[in-house]
Formats: C-alpha cells, structure tokens, sequence
C-alpha cells in the first residue's frame, strides 16, 4: 500500500469521444484521499477521465465502486479535490447526480413493480414531469430491448433483462455521463455479449459518456476508448486504450516444415538483425532496434520463410493486450 | 369472412425491396433511434413530492397484489366506523340526550381509534423505508438529485400523510356531520377553533409517531423487524411506565410511547389528560422531545449508510 502521505501521480488524459476532440474531461481528481475506518481505499491519486467509453480496471477491493461513490457526491474524499462534469459533487451533489445516470452491481430490485413502472418513477425521481417520463421510459426500454416486456414485474425477469432495466433507468433521463458498476455481472456469454454491443451503443451512438467499472479485462478492451487501471489505492494505468497498448511489439509467426527447415528460418532471421523467440509452436519476432519501421521487419520474415521453403500459417503483427499491460504493472 | 388474404398490390417500379408485406398487419418499426431529452426538468421539490406520493401508492397497496391492501383498509376501516357510528346515532336520535351523552367528544374519540393508529404505525413506516436499503432501490434514489435528508423527508412526509388518514381524518368527519345536524361547534369561531384543535392533536399525533416509526425502521432492512421493533418499543414503554408510576412520580407517563401523544391530543381539546396527571406543558415538551430523538436517529443512521455497494 502506498503512503498516504506520498501523493501518487498518474495521470491519464484519455481521447476525445462523443463531444470530440479538445473537449472538457468528463471527471478530474488531484491527491484524492478516502479511508474507510482504518483502511486506506485510495491514497492520494490523481486521475482524469476523459469522454467517451472508459474501462474502470481493478481487482476486488481496488476502490473501483469508492471512486464511484465519490464521483456520485455519496461518499466525500478525505482530502484532495475532485470534479465531475466541472462540479464539485461534495457540494454541488444533487446538480452533479441530475447530470448522471448510475447503474448499481447489485440485482435486486423491487420485484411486484413492473419494468415500465421502475424506469418512469426514477425518470421522476430526476426531475421529468409525468407525462416525459412515461414516453422516455418507453423509449429507452425499446432501445435496451426490453419494449416487449415493458410491462412484466422485474421479479420476473431474467438476470440479463435486469441488467437492462438497470441500464435503461440509467439512462431514462439523458444523462451526460453513465456509471455502470459490473454490468455483465451474471450473464451467460450470449447476454455479455449483447450487453457489451448496448453499451457501446449508448456510448457510441446516443452521445452519452459511460465509465464502466469492471475486473473483466476481456469486456473492457472490447468497449472502452480508454481505461483507468487502480491498483493500492492509486491510479496504476491509465490512458487511452490504442496508446497503452501500444504499437506492434514484433511479429507472431507459425509456419509449417520440418525442423532443419524451420531451424534454418530461426537462423537467416537472426543473422539479418531481429529477435526470435519459440513460444510453443510460434515463434516471437522483433525488431533488435525497437524503433525500426514494422514493415521492414514483416518483408524479412516473409522473404526468409519463401527463401527457405518452409509454408506459412500466420504472419501478425504481435501487440500488446490489456491483460498484459495489467499483468505487467509493478507490484 | 375469407381465410384467403387478399392479394399483395404489384410492386412499384423503382421503389425498392420491401421487407415484410404491406398491408398484411405484420409491419414493424425496427429501429426507433435513440432522442436526446430536451424538456423541461423540475427540482427537487418535485423529486421529494415523487418519493412521498410512490411511498403513499406502496404502502396502500395501490399498483400491488390485493394482499398488499388488505392492512391499510383494515386501520381505515377500525378509524372511520367508529366516527360513522357516532354521526348515525346522532342523526337518528337527535333529540334523546341520554343516548348522545355515550357520544365521546373530539378528544376522547382517540381511544377507539388507538388501535387503527398503532396499526398502521406498526406497518407504514417499514413498508416505506425498509424495501429501499433491501432492493438497492436507496442507492438509486440517492443518486439522483435526491440528497439523504431530502429522501428521509419526502419518507417521512408519506408516513405523516397516511398517519394523518387516519388521526385527523375521523374527527374532522365528525366534526362536519355534527355541524350539518346541529350538534356541532356553535358559531364560526367556536367551528374555527375546534377544527384547528382536531387538526393540531392529529398533527402532534402524526409527527410524534413517524418521527418514532422511522427512527426505530432504520435500525433495519428487514420490515418484520421494524414492525416488531415498533410494537414492542410501544408495549414495552407502556408497561414499564405504568409499572413506574403506580410506586413513584406521574411523570413517569411521559416515558409513555404509547401514551402520551394521545395525553397531549386530549389536553388540546381542553379536556383531561388520559393520564390526568401531566401539564400541557410537559406533554408537549416530552413528546418534542422525543419526537426529535427518534428523528434524529434517523438522520444519523441514514447519513453513514454506504449505499453504491
């Protein structure tokens, strides 16, 4: 655990999304502190998140749902200053929460209302008059893909159909910014996946910002334009997904031919200046001058595999994923 | 009428390739797009009135199985017979003095209805708050414009409506039909301050026991236990002060819960106090009191609620 009296510096800067390119960050924190009783949940991180889809990463206990209980204005830091939306949600709470939509990781939920019920009341609850709320919370049950059963009691529905109602209640009063709190916790593969896709949707497409928490690496490198990773209390990754990635790391190749062909590979592709690596049955290449155009690198390989007839199963390009960039982190 | 549909029109020429058959009844809008929201938004003020009035709907049972509304006509029922009674038998002997003297005046109407009052006191104020911390309905609520004292009050101003049903309602009634039949207030002052005094005993009443409904409901998540909480906190002070007062002081009654908001709704109406032994003065103060120990309770339970988990 990091001193809490050492503020941490990470900061991350994601890309412009929905609101384009220099726009203003969606939530901004300096030397944020929070403790519950004796332990420390975060230790002095700074953090900006900018718009679009961004990927909240963290182990259990990370202080992933404390960051968002500070961001809805519910928990106060104990010290240290945080924005959302150019507000501080310590005082300026109830303005800050009018602006968001909050989708909690729990599934319970009034069982005897019925759906079309749940999403009108919290669309009143944020201020719409009845008559808007009854049409939004039609609309957005059609667009979550919950119109056909708009009127069955939530005690009924699915773990997936819930996950709707949640995101559609979320969303029913055109929020600016959504928090969504493990939101494909409980689906099968098919419901994550259709999850996933409306949360991109809304994202992408309804212009609305979405800070996604989750511990599922996989969810988020598949939805997010960027990604804050917290770790001990302190933002430990952050940025823009495409530039933690990062550019090409080398080639994956896996050919075919017998071991003399293949040895024979290894060696004319080493003694032309790159770096090979078995990884089973594939074979790392990279560049010895990390610097070197990729394209260089790809022509070698092709030209090496034809000159020594060997056949040729897969020439990518080897990046890096989220699990690595995650993995890698120094402890 | 024919089974055989009738035949499709020829398509047009240039109009493309339709998807579905028009005109067959199996047209569909497939994508109806997402639209921004930009009407108007009201304050808070309107978030508190949509808390208390979905409060009010849930708690008689309005949107909900008929077993959800049993409980609350049941107490309406206990509150209002007895004050229909009393109107008919002075409206059919409105001359015969030795059958309107067991006509109890506005004050001592409480003790029939006392068991109507405890009732929904027993089950108000945990069907409000309980199911929001045990469906995470709180959590939604409090990320809403909604802070945690304006939740708690538009909470509480649904229990006072509901308590009001059923502690002004009755003698209100009462009031009005003996005024029609000429049993009533003598005169528009004497009508005036009768009415205020109905209105301020069921008040203090109403504000005394949602402030005390409330207060021992968020102690838990679980309505059973609030509602047993509830009854004991009223039977158990009840005893233990009767117990007290029969070797010691009469003021022993103001540790009365059950008690001594009635105390002091008799004692606004001029009449004795059902424990005759306490001073306006001292039932006002100790249900006051009270009233703001309970409320306070509340408050701090519900300000160090962790509610995103």
């Amino acid at each position: 655990m990091a001193d809490p009296a050492t503020p941490a510096s990470a900061t991350a800067t994601l890309p412009a999304g929905g609101d384009g390119a220099g726009s203003r960050p969606v939530v901004e924190g300096h030397a944020l502190v929070k403790r519950w009783g004796s332990t420390s949940v975060l230790t002095g991180t700074d953090l900006t998140i900018g718009p679009g889809v961004t990927g909240l990463l963290g182990s259990n206990g990370a202080g992933k749902t404390t960051l968002l209980g500070m961001i809805l204005g519910l928990s106060p830091p104990d010290s240290g200053e945080l924005r959302v939306l150019g507000l501080d949600p310590t005082t300026a709470g109830p303005e800050v929460r009018a602006r968001i939509g909050y989708s909690p990781e729990h599934h319970r939920l009034p069982a005897d209302v019925r759906v079309h019920d749940f999403v009108r009341h919290i669309a009143e609850v944020h201020g719409l008059p009845k008559r808007a709320a009854i049409n939004r919370a039609s609309d957005v049950l059609w667009q979550v893909g919950l119109g056909e059963e708009r009127f069955r009691p939530l005690g009924t529905m699915s773990t997936g159909q819930r996950q709707r109602a949640k995101l559609a209640q979320a969303i029913v009063h055109d929020p600016t910014l959504i928090l969504l709190d493990e939101p494909t916790d409980g689906l099968d593969p098919v419901q994550r996946d259709d999850m996933l896709d409306l949360i991109r949707r809304v994202g992408r497409d309804f212009g609305i910002h979405v800070l996604l928490s989750s511990h599922l690496l996989e969810e988020v490198e598949r939805v997010c334009d960027g990604v804050v990773i917290l770790r001990d209390g302190v933002v430990a990754e952050s940025g823009a997904l495409s530039s933690l990635r990062g550019a090409s790391r080398g080639l994956v190749v896996e050919v075919t031919g017998t071991n003399a062909q293949v040895e024979a590979l290894i060696e004319a592709v080493r003694a032309a200046g790159a770096a090979v690596e078995l990884d089973g049955t594939r074979l790392l290449v990279s560049a010895a001058d990390a610097a070197a155009d990729p394209d260089v690198l790809h022509d070698l390989v092709r030209d090496s595999v034809a000159a020594h007839d060997v056949g040729l199963l897969r020439l990518q390009a080897r990046t890096t994923t989220l699990e690595d960039v995650f993995l890698g982190m120094d402890p | 009428m024919s089974a055989v549909p009738p035949p499709l029109p020829p398509p047009v020429p240039g109009a493309g390739t339709a998807v579905g058959a028009f005109g067959t009844g199996e047209a569909r809008i497939l994508e109806r797009g997402y639209r921004r929201y930009d009407g108007p938004r009201l304050g808070r003020a309107s978030s508190v009135r949509t808390v208390a009035s979905h409060a009010i709907q849930r708690v008689l049972g309005i949107k909900r199985p008929a077993w959800a509304k049993v409980l609350p006509v049941v107490a309406i029922a206990i509150a209002y017979i007895p004050a229909i009674v009393f109107v008919g038998i002075v409206a059919l002997t409105p001359n015969d003095p030795t059958v309107q003297q067991h006509v109890p005046t506005y004050g001592q109407y409480y003790a029939y209805i006392i068991s109507a009052i405890a009732l929904f006191v027993a089950i108000v104020a945990p069907e409000v708050l309980c199911p929001d911390r045990r469906t995470g309905m709180l959590g939604l609520y409090l990320a809403s414009p909604l802070s945690r004292d304006t939740y708690l009050l538009g909470k509480a101003l649904a229990v006072a409506a509901v308590l009001a049903t059923v502690s002004i309602g009755p003698p209100f009634i009462m009031m009005i039909a003996f005024s029609v039949q000429g049993h009533g207030p003598v005169g528009p002052g004497d009508l005036v301050l009768t009415a205020l005094r109905i209105i301020g005993a069921g008040a203090a009443i109403t504000i005394f026991y949602t402030a005390m409904s409330l207060g021992i409901s968020s102690l838990t998540d679980r309505k059973a236990f609030a509602s047993a909480g509830i009854i004991l906190a009223l039977l158990v002070t009840a005893a233990v002060s009767g117990a007290l007062q029969a070797n010691g002081s009469p003021a022993y009654e103001l540790l009365n819960l059950f008690h001594l908001p009635f105390d002091l709704a008799v004692a606004i109406h001029g009449g004795p106090s059902s424990g005759a032994r306490l001073s306006v003065l001292a039932a006002s103060g100790a249900t006051l009191v009270w009233t703001l120990l309970f409320a306070a309770v509340a408050r701090f339970r519900y300000a160090h609620l962790q509610v995103t988990r």
